[in-house]
């Protein structure tokens, strides 16, 4: 856990830490819907309903990694896998859109699912 | 850029509708044959079969388009620390804070060490005499 003195030597600029949380947080609702959409058609029920969202979800993650984080982040030295050039913590980055989204996911899931199988 | 992110999207929504509507269909039709079928003796036990492996098939693609497209469609991510932040200010200006349509963000704030190059006391006069000497000598 940083301590005081640490952001004094290294300081944080709060407008991009927004700025990055926003592009992923939009990302993952987003997204959230569009599988919930998913799996309403493909008529999932129950856990492997929440198995397909926990999939996706990982998924899209991983593919925002590669896509945005890894190519300026790798350039710069970090390790793999380590988000520290864009996000203030590595929890926020991997596990923050699976509960963030799971409420869109269930409203579209079961839209979806009633919509189909009428 | 963003017209190649923004076509997968469309594509990807494109072909979930259609996954959509196959579905819809599918489930339709089955419950019609099973209406149909209800008076007869043999009634198939497998009429309420799960989704045709097509519709399955579409519809996981559509929804891994659409993830690239969303993703390909996010704006660049910027450097949270303050010394990397203002270094690739340093370095890039504003090339480096550009959005996907090739457009200098709204909330780009510029070099945050402006005041302190601009500062009074640290101006070269004798220098900038110089110049303004030549530059009469010139005229």
């Amino acid at each position: 856990m940083p301590t005081e003195r640490e952001f004094q030597i290294a300081p944080i600029v709060p407008e991009s830490v927004m700025h990055n949380t926003k592009a992923l947080s939009n990302l993952q609702n987003l997204t959230a819907s569009i599988f919930g959409a998913a799996a309403g058609i493909l008529g999932l029920e129950s856990y492997s309903g929440f198995l397909f969202y926990l999939v996706f979800t990982v998924l899209t993650t991983v593919l925002f990694y590669a896509i945005r984080v890894a190519p300026t982040s790798l350039k710069a030295g970090h390790a793999t896998f380590d988000t520290s050039r864009f996000f203030r913590t590595q929890y926020e980055f991997w596990a923050g859109g699976l509960f963030g989204g799971l409420a869109g996911y269930i409203l579209t899931w079961t839209l979806f699912y009633g919509l189909v199988r009428a | 850029m963003t017209w190649i992110s923004k076509s997968t999207t469309g594509f990807g929504l494109l072909l979930l509708a259609h996954a959509c509507y196959s579905a819809h269909e599918h489930s339709a039709l089955q419950s019609h044959r099973a209406a149909s079928l209800s008076s007869l003796p043999t009634t198939q036990s497998g009429s309420t079969t799960s989704l045709p492996i097509d519709i399955t098939i579409e519809t996981v693609l559509a929804t891994l388009m659409i993830c690239l497209g969303l993703v390909s469609g996010t704006s660049r991510l910027r450097p949270i620390q303050w010394r990397v932040w203002a270094g690739q200010i340093e370095r890039e200006g504003e090339a480096g804070f550009t959005n996907s349509s090739g457009e200098v963000e709204k909330d780009y704030v510029g070099n945050p060490f402006r005041l302190l190059e601009s500062r009074p006391g640290f101006v070269d006069i004798r220098k900038q005499r110089k110049e303004f000497a030549e530059w009469v000598k010139g005229q």
